[in-house]
């Protein structure tokens, strides 16, 4: 079976045909998408800022870091549930759209780019978060982050105005 | 004395709606972009101080602090989501003007705007706001700024 044609049975089964058609539903699944990025890319781009050294200067990275995470894990629960249920309802119409692949990848990027960085510099960051001077790993990751995640946004927001048609 | 409606009907075939209207199709996706990630800088900057209004997030910054950097932000934010907001409105008053969904968000909207230059201004200044005042003024801000969020989000789905 093809992601396509996954994507298909999916559509057409009793829950993503409801979800289709569901006056209230549809809507509230799109503003919880929107809440949950807020949550998730907002506050991960604030923590980025503070990395590449713009943003809450003032501010302990690890403190960042740490007491934004919980926040930043429940914005991607939000989003992620949302975002399947919203795939479930309309897969085959997403899927062929340019932009969703790209989207995915640059997703994938993102996640490897935040895993990375936690591996690499989570643990120390009460150490080199002290310094005047940030590892360049980390302002790297900052910045790979900032970029990625940005253009997800945009890529998401692009996805009804590039209809494969 | 103009009615609402007249007025959208005045504003979308004045000259400049009608150049917008004109502009590529991907003029109207490009204002979209502007005004989600406008919206994003004000959510993002909101959730930062409300949060710790209500002893969550960064809970070992001064409230004052917190407000004074996100501050710039979301002034930033409300002139990227004003002016994509326009481009958006304008060309097409006459679509928006019954859709409760526009109405909804711009009353919140007017709503959050006003306590954002009063009392949310006046307790975020406190390094230490009474508890019930602080959380009240964060419910509120919170449940405002996301009532925007969801309201904006439904107008395209009722057009």
């Amino acid at each position: 079976m093809t992601i396509i044609q996954f994507l298909q049975v999916l559509h057409d089964s009793e829950f993503g045909t409801s979800v289709r058609e569901s006056l209230y539903l549809f809507p509230l699944l799109e503003g919880v998408h929107l809440i949950g990025l807020a949550l998730s890319v907002g506050l991960i781009i604030a923590t980025d800022l503070r990395l590449i050294g713009v943003f809450l200067k003032q501010v302990p990275v690890r403190d960042v870091l740490h007491h934004l995470r919980p926040y930043v894990l429940v914005g991607f629960a939000l989003t992620f549930i949302t975002g399947i249920v919203l795939l479930w309802a309309e897969g085959p119409r997403i899927w062929e759209n340019p932009v969703f692949p790209l989207k995915l990848a640059l997703i994938v990027v993102a996640g490897i780019n935040a895993l990375w960085f936690e591996f690499k510099f989570g643990k120390s960051a009460h150490l080199w978060g002290e310094q005047a001077q940030f590892p360049t790993g980390a302002k790297v990751a900052g910045w790979i982050s900032l970029v990625s995640w940005t253009a997800v946004v945009i890529l998401g927001r692009l996805i009804p105005y590039l209809e494969a048609n | 004395m103009m009615t609402t409606e007249a007025l959208f009907q005045e504003l979308q075939t004045h000259a400049l709606s009608q150049h917008i209207s004109h502009l590529s199709a991907y003029a109207g996706a490009v204002a979209q972009l502007f005004h989600i990630v406008g919206f994003l800088l004000i959510l993002t900057s909101v959730l930062l101080v409300n949060l710790r209004l209500i002893g969550l997030g960064l809970r070992k910054q001064p409230i004052p602090y917190l407000a004074k950097v996100t501050n710039p932000l979301i002034l930033i934010g409300l002139l990227l989501v004003t002016v994509s907001g326009l481009f958006i409105f304008l060309p097409s008053a006459t679509l928006y003007y019954p859709n409760p969904a526009f109405w909804l968000k711009f009353y919140l909207l007017a709503a959050v705007v006003v306590l954002h230059f009063t009392l949310i201004g006046w307790v975020t200044r406190k390094e230490q706001p009474r508890p019930v005042i602080a959380w009240a003024t964060a419910i509120v801000n919170l449940t405002l700024w996301f009532g925007v969020a969801f309201a904006g989000r439904a107008i395209g789905f009722l057009n």
